[in-house]
């Protein structure tokens, strides 16, 4: 009974951290070369972490960031899973006792919390940023490179993941309606039970449907849901109700009113759209991010955490910059780990609006964020030659030890110590 | 529109955290805080407060002419720290970090609710690390929230906590967390408990410990 409320909860309730003990755990069996790996602690990721990387036969030390029981995103976003949060769990776990090198691999994810020149000066390890989705790490271990395949650097928005951040937001949505609806029913009986099962159909249907939906995301896709909804209630209505003109007409406009509302508030629960009031509303792209040519020393960084594509490497001139401004989602990452602060934007790094970031305790996530702590600064020189060479400005070797893999004959791989 | 209101609510101020923290403990933290500096703090003593927060604390000891330093994880807090206590030295630094700051330093170790902010593990290392750095005979003085020791003092305490904890959060979303079992950890390292004080039904303690 117990184990199936949880399970429930963790289907809807993502919007609540659900923490697990945060310190170091084996996954198979690790030794003194293998790799260190970060994560959350919020359970759900720890779960799906260790059984991907069992599955994949991969011997790690997984240190699990004391996070506050959020995902790595919403955290690294919030203010929850931050340089300092890794200089941290490096100390507690004494996962310098375990290993004999200091290579650390970070979750792409948590790039707009977690300033890579930070963590380097205040440990001393060597940090990377792995893949964006724990299933692509097993490759990029193997593949023996300090940088991540640009097809692992980018999140999706798969279906799945749609229909369950759908169930998601219907269960918010409701949560937030349910006060406002009931108080509605003093004056229109029946209109609050009618409604919820709506909004969260609208819900899981303006998620899955996203891509599908004719408008820019927001309210234009909203309203796209809404006339089709209202089109399919008017036939449903006509051929089994018989429903008169007017509560006829009421209702195809509230549905329409509903899902322009879902439309709205559907891009906080997803990984690839800005909640930018203005953006969402009126369709219209405010998102300006820029790269000072003269500043760029070619550290890879920039193309490395962002999560959406956005830049692109000129050969030529060995810098980087902006290719395909559309798809930025103003998430901050690039503008954390640039080392001489070339990248230039219209919005104010690692903001988070999310629904979690204000259920959750203690000091606040958006003015945690907005000074960070003192990392080392990159005097910007003109970019040298190629990543092998001495001259390389670059924040990483290309090489890395690549590493063995094998499949594990069982599933009970998993040690805790 | 629910995007609106949570940045709203989440708009963070170091004036926020203060009222919020008064609030919870019914006004209580500035007496502590007070019987701290002027009792637990000796002029001249050389003062590290992990979790300085906006600096209160550390203005209060530097004027009993003791030397502070402060460290906290969050720069809108030790910009406000700056200001309110100029005599103080802030450092941005995680309470993990404290053994780099060499050993046998401090006199006195001062953390107010802060500790309770701390997860298991760090907490212990925190508290294996401030001996380290305490001179011998050092003392650590901790406020915080911990559970009451007497079973109906913990249920009344819930009852009123709940009701109380929710209107802050409402104000000015922030809250508090119990530090557990802290006595016990005390006792596990190089510490012997000189003074315990509780207040708020028992759920608000101050903690005094030597370095044996
Ligand atoms: S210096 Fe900045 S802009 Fe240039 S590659 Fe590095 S992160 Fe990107
Ligand atoms: S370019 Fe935009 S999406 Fe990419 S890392 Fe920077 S802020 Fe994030």
């Amino acid at each position: 009974m117990w184990n199936f409320l949880k399970d429930v909860w963790h289907l809807f309730g993502r919007l609540f951290p659900f923490p697990t003990k945060p310190g170091l755990r084996r996954i198979g069996d690790p030794d003194r070369s293998s790799p260190v790996l970060v994560t959350c602690n919020y359970e759900l990721t720890v779960r799906k972490v260790i059984q991907t990387l069992v599955r994949d036969g991969v011997d790690a030390w997984l240190l699990v960031a004391p996070t506050k029981g959020i995902n790595v995103w919403c955290a690294a976003g919030g203010g929850h899973f931050t340089t300092d949060t890794v200089v941290s769990i490096l100390k507690t776990s004494g996962i310098d006792n375990h290993v004999d090198h200091r290579r650390l691999i970070l979750p792409q994810l948590s790039a707009r919390g977690v300033n890579f020149w930070g963590v380097k000066e205040h440990t001393g390890w060597k940090p990377r940023f792995g893949p964006a989705d724990i299933k692509d790490l097993a490759a990029y271990l193997r593949a023996g490179k300090s940088r991540t395949e640009r097809e692992h650097r980018r999140v999706k928005f798969v279906v799945k993941d749609r229909f369950v951040m759908g169930t998601n937001l219907g269960f918010n949505t409701v949560l937030l309606l349910i006060l406002p609806l009931l108080i509605s029913s003093i004056w229109l009986t029946g209109l609050w039970w009618k409604t919820l099962p709506l909004l969260f159909v609208l819900s899981v249907a303006s998620s899955v449907g996203v891509f599908w939906l004719p408008g820019k995301v927001g309210v234009q896709k909203g309203v796209s849901l809404g006339v089709l909804a209202a089109a399919i209630f008017v036939v449903l209505s006509q051929t089994f109700w018989q429903l008169p003109p007017w509560p006829l007409l009421g209702w195809t406009g509230w549905i329409v009113v509903l899902s322009a509302y879902v439309g709205y508030d559907m891009p906080s629960w997803s990984p690839l759209w800005r909640q930018d009031p203005k953006e969402l509303v009126l369709g219209v792209k405010q998102t300006q991010i820029e790269i000072i040519q003269e500043k760029c020393i070619n550290c890879h960084l920039c193309d490395i955490v962002c999560p959406s594509d956005v830049f692109r490497h000129d050969p030529e001139a060995k810098k980087y910059e902006v290719a395909n401004l559309d798809a930025c989602q103003a998430c901050g990452a690039c503008i954390e780990n640039c080392p001489t602060e070339a990248i230039v934007s219209n919005f104010r790094g690692g903001t988070c609006a999310c629904p979690t970031c204000a259920i959750i305790d203690g000091v606040g996530a958006l003015k945690r964020k907005t000074q960070k702590r003192e990392v080392p600064t990159v005097e910007p020189v003109p970019a040298a030659a190629n990543c092998d060479t001495e001259a390389c400005q670059c924040a990483l070797e290309d090489r890395e030890p690549g590493i063995e893999l094998q499949t594990p004959e069982n599933e009970n791989g998993i040690r805790f110590p | 529109m629910s995007t609106l209101v949570y940045m709203k609510m989440l708009e963070q101020t170091p004036a926020k955290y203060d009222r919020g923290m008064r609030l919870l403990t019914l006004g209580r933290i500035d007496r502590i805080k007070r019987e701290i500096a002027s009792i637990w703090v000796e002029p001249g003593n050389d003062v590290l407060e992990i979790g300085c927060g906006t600096g209160t604390l550390a203005a209060l000891m530097t004027e009993r002419g003791a030397h502070v330093l402060g460290i906290d994880v969050s720069e809108p807090m030790l910009a406000v720290a700056r200001e309110s206590a100029p005599r103080a030295e802030f450092r941005h630094m995680t309470a993990t970090e404290i053994d780099q700051l060499g050993a046998e330093r401090f006199d006195r170790i001062v953390a107010t609710l802060s500790f309770s902010e701390l997860s298991e593990g760090e907490l212990e290392y925190v508290i294996g690390a401030s001996a380290g750095i305490l001179k011998p005979g050092g003392k650590l003085v901790v406020a915080d929230e911990m559970p009451a020791s007497r079973w109906w003092q913990r249920s009344v305490a819930r009852l009123v906590r709940w009701p109380l904890a929710a209107l802050t959060f409402l104000l000015t979303q922030n809250t508090t967390h119990a530090l557990r079992r802290f006595e016990e950890r005390l006792d596990r390292t190089r510490y012997r408990v000189l003074h315990r004080e509780r207040y708020l039904l028992g759920t608000l303690a101050l903690v005094v410990a030597e370095k044996a």
